[in-house]
Parts: structure tokens; sequence; C-alpha cells
């Protein structure tokens, strides 16, 4: 059996462990429905109010951004640090540049202020 | 009137459970004996066992899988024991007291009582993601837990990416919170998973970067082979080749197993708790599973990246020479030939008598089925300490899972130190934290490992 395989399979079994429990606990357990009141979701007591799935901040946006960028870099940088024992020096130069570049990009985010939280 | 004669819509929950069981063990009974007056079942064994030795591969995943999937409930079980017991003497109360000796039943209780508790949906949810998001945040640290090697030969798959597989699987989670946060239909949820996600992937980085130095050392990224290199004394651990990576990485794992200081995904003081305000019964309890399966396989990757994993940190062996101590437990059960008989049926009863019989002599106020039954208990203990002693002595596995489960759970009781001791930070500070300190720190320590890597190999 292949790795991918396994992975599969545990992923299916992982779900099927899961699925069995919350089913085991829906059949062991008493269910009420309850009133009106039950069903609203919990938010200190009051009464929810206005659009739950409406807008949210726009730092979790450029976060988001900032982390696709730097995962990729990492990507690479993994593939590069296997190799590294045979590339030396001039693999290190050569990253020096990319990481470079992209730092450059993280300065210009640090200096227009969205690293900091607002 | 007896449960069989009662109708069935007057029988009690038990009853409906106990009847067809019931019924299922008289049927299983009456198949297996005409099953062996016929030899159905002997060759239907035989078969089975071809079978199964012909599809060694599929039968080595169902075992892996299962043992998996076995041990992360224990796991989860422990580390909430410890979290409560810890925090409770370090606070100076007494923690848990009641169920079991000193509590330690406690957790095993608490779980029950989730599986016991209504399992509810609100009316504002999105179902089909509110049901599947506990699902996929357990998957997370179950799918980790394949690649991690427990000892030598102990592990789900020798992988050659592992790490990359590690952490890739382990991003899963952030897409369980998120599902949470989003389907709940709940500000606070909403506000939590939010959170989830920007912090994970904050910290992802600096957590990712953070072991570049050791792929570099190690030459390779399968977990197996990177414990390998660390074999040797305890100088050869990679926590002293990469002091800087492993403070980058261990604090990065914490805010990445959402732990106080950085769980401000549920920070109960201001977001209720967080992604999981809306959830009850054991779709709640699988989110704190998940929680505790992932601080076991945050230390275990700790421990195998940075303290050598399976290895010991000093070698036994020259000084119990040294010593003249030899070990030879070769044991050759068969040659006891009837006496094995015996031994089985009478040492129990003899055991527990030659223990019992001091305890009820010296305790004059306990009755003797107490003096037994904790004679029974005490050598039931002995026994098992026994039989570890011999396993340690007999399989090198052993001890390297001894060493890999001290040196995680050191790091597990570190994670709930911190709990007992660390304020929450605030949010801000979270974000410029990852960004402004850990992702440059981690950076310099990528460059300066290759540095120095280029340094040895130039001067050799």
């Amino acid at each position: 059996m292949t790795p991918l395989w396994y992975v599969i399979g545990i992923a299916f079994a992982g779900l099927t462990f899961v699925f069995i429990t919350i089913a085991a606990s829906w059949l062991l357990t008493h269910r009420h429905k309850g009133d009106r009141h039950k069903g609203l979701p919990y938010e200190s007591g009051i009464d929810t109010y206005g659009d739950t799935w409406g807008r949210f901040g726009l730092s979790f946006y450029i976060y988001a951004l900032l982390f696709v960028a730097f995962d990729i870099e990492v990507i690479f940088i993994y593939l590069w640090a296997l190799v590294f024992r045979d590339v030396l020096l001039g693999g290190l130069v050569s990253m020096a540049l990319f990481v470079a570049i992209l730092l450059v990009g993280l300065g210009y985010a640090w200096r227009k202020g969205v690293l900091t939280w607002k | 009137m007896s449960v069989l004669a009662r109708p069935w819509s007057r029988l009690t929950p038990a009853g409906k459970v106990v009847l067809p069981l019931l019924g299922l063990l008289v049927f299983l009974t009456l198949a297996l004996l005409v099953g062996f007056a016929t030899g159905l079942i002997p060759g239907l064994i035989r078969f089975v066992g071809d079978l199964l030795g012909a599809n060694i591969g599929i039968v080595r995943f169902v075992v892996a899988a299962s043992a998996i999937l076995l041990m992360s409930v224990p796991t989860a079980f422990v580390i909430i024991y410890m979290e409560l017991k810890v925090i409770a003497l370090m606070n100076l109360r007494l923690g848990p007291n009641r169920v079991g000796p000193w509590g330690s039943l406690h957790s095993i209780v608490h779980g029950l009582k989730v599986l016991g508790k209504e399992d509810f949906t609100p009316t504002g949810v999105d179902v089909p993601v509110f049901t599947l998001a506990p699902a996929v945040t357990f998957l997370a640290p179950v799918l980790g837990l394949l690649v991690l090697p427990f000892a030598p030969g102990l592990l789900g798959i020798d992988m050659n990416l592992a790490l990359l597989y590690f952490f890739a699987v382990s991003g899963l989670s952030v897409l369980g919170l998120m599902m949470a946060g989003w389907s709940s239909f709940n500000k606070y949820s909403l506000l939590g998973g939010l959170r989830a996600a920007a912090q994970i992937i904050s910290y992802e980085i600096p957590l990712t970067l953070a072991v570049v130095g050791v792929i570099m050392l190690a030459g390779t990224m399968s977990l197996n082979q990177i414990v390998m290199n660390q074999s040797g004394s305890i100088l050869d651990w990679y926590m002293f080749k990469q002091p800087l990576g492993f403070v980058i990485f261990f604090i990065a794992a914490t805010a990445e197993g959402n732990r106080t200081p950085f769980d401000l995904t549920e920070a109960d003081s201001e977001l209720v708790a967080g992604f999981a305000t809306e959830y009850s019964g054991m779709r709640f309890g699988f989110f704190f599973f998940a929680e505790y399966v992932g601080v076991f396989i945050l230390s275990a990757l700790t421990t195998v990246l940075f303290l050598g994993g399976w290895n010991a940190p000093f070698d036994i062996d020259p000084v119990l020479n040294a010593l003249g101590i030899r070990f030879d437990l070769a044991l050759d059960l068969a040659r006891l030939d009837v006496g094995l008989l015996f031994l089985l049926a009478l040492g129990p009863v003899v055991g527990t008598l030659l223990i019992a019989l001091p305890i009820w002599m010296l305790r004059s106020d306990w009755s003797f089925l107490k003096s037994l039954v904790i004679g029974f208990i005490l050598l039931n203990v002995l026994l098992a300490a026994a039989v570890g002693v011999w396993l340690a002595l007999s399989f090198e596995a052993v001890v390297g899972l001894g060493w890999f489960l001290v040196k995680t759970y050191f790091f597990v009781f570190l994670f709930v130190w911190m709990r007992a001791t660390l304020p929450r930070v605030r949010i801000d500070q979270l974000m410029g934290f990852a960004w402004k300190w850990m992702l440059p720190a981690s950076l310099v320590n990528l460059f300066v490992t290759a540095l120095a890597i280029i340094v040895v190999s130039e001067v050799r």
C-alpha cells in the first residue's frame, strides 16, 4: 500500500469514528425541541441582532494574503533545504535574493501599517 | 412481570437495548454450535488466515489505523486529567478527587457525561457545515499521528515527506475552526473562527520556517530519519544545534495549538467560548478531543525534531556492565510443561492471599473482603510492573517508547504549566509578535544555519 492510500484510509477511519460516536450519542440521549428561544444563538442573553453573515474586519483578509505569499515561500525553502548540502554557497546567495524580494514586500506592508492590528 | 413478557412500548430505554442484544446472543450461540458441528467454521478460519497472509499490507494498515484511533482517546483523557490536577495543585486547590484514586478516573466520567448530553442543533445554523466541522477539526491531529515515529519500528508509515505532510494536515484544523465559526450563526463564533484562522495562519509561517534548520542539518524530511540522525549522546540532539529554532518552534506551537497565552480563539472573557459557543454534547466534545490530541502531537513533534525522539539521553549499557549487572531473561515458558497450568490457575489465588494476609493482620479495622480486594489490585499492579520490566529488557522498542513518552509528556506538562501561569495576550500583540518578531527571527535562524553549514564543510 502506498502512503497515499494510508492517508485516505486513516481519514476515512477517523471520519467514521467521529460520526459513529456522534450517532451513538444521538441514540443514547434525550432530545427535546424546546421553545423558540432554545434554538436562538447564544449571545449573552439578548436576542440576536442584525446580520451575522455580513461584514467583518479587513485585517483578516490582508493577513490571509500575506500568509499565502509566505507559505508558498516556505514550500520552496523546504525543497531548497533538502538539497542544501549539494548547492552550498550558490544556493545560499540565490535563496537570500529570493527571500529579500519577499522581505521588501513585508517591509512595504509594515511601513503601510497593515501589520498593526486595528 | 418479566422483561420478556412486557409489551415493547412499555419497556425502558435500557430494556429496549438489552432485549435485542439478548436475542442476538442466543442466535450467535446457536450459529456457532451449528457452524462447528458442520465443520463450516474451521474451514472459514483457514480461509481467512490465507486471505490475511495474502494481503499483509492491508492488515498492517488496519492495525495502524486502529492503534492510532484507539490511542487518541486515552491520550486526550490523560491530558485532560493532567490539566485539571496540575493547574489545581499549582493554584493550591485539590482538583478532581472523587472518582478513582486521586480523581484519576475523573476525565473518563467526564467523557461519558459528554456522550450522554443532548445533541442539539440550533435553528439558524448551516447544518451540513456545522456537523462536519468537529470531524474536520478532529481529523487534523489524527492524520498527524500517522507519521510520528514513537519507537524504532513503531510508526504508521515512514513517509519521505513526513514533515511537509505533517504541516499540511495540521493546517486542516484552521479549516475546521473556520467552518465551525462561520456556520454557527453567532457573532461570538464568527469572531472566534476568524481569529483562529488569522492566528493559526500567522504562526504557521514561523513554525514551518523554524524547522528548516533541522531539515538542512538532517538532509531529509522523514521524521524517522531525523530521529535516527540524533542517535548517540545527548549533544547530538538538534535542541543544542538549533537553540533559536527550538524556542521559535515551541512558541509557535503554543499558538498553533490555541493554548494559553495564545488562546484568543476561545477567550472566555471576551467571546464566551469562541468558535464552539453554539456546540453542545459530543460535537462540542470533539473540539476538545482535537485540542488535547493536538497538544500531544505538537509535543511529540517537538520531541522528534529537537529532543531526539526515542533516543535515550545517555547510554545505560556501559554503566550496567561496569557494575557487573547482566540481564538474561529469555523466558522459556514451555519448559514448565504441566506446571504452567498450575501456575496460571493457582498463581493469582496464592499471590492475592500472600499480599492480603499481612494487610488483614496489620489493619484490624478492615474486613477480610476489603483486604482481599486491595491485595488483588496490588498483585495486578506488581504483575504489570514485572511484565513492563521484562518487556523493557527484552525489546528495544519498549525502552524507546518509554523515553519518547517521557519527553513528550514533559512538553505537555510545560503547556499545562504555561496555562496555569501566563495571562492571555491581546490580539494586536499576538499578531504583531508573529509578523514583526517571529518571522524575522526564524529567517535569521535559517541563514545563520546555512552559513554555519557552509563554513563547517569548507573547513573540513
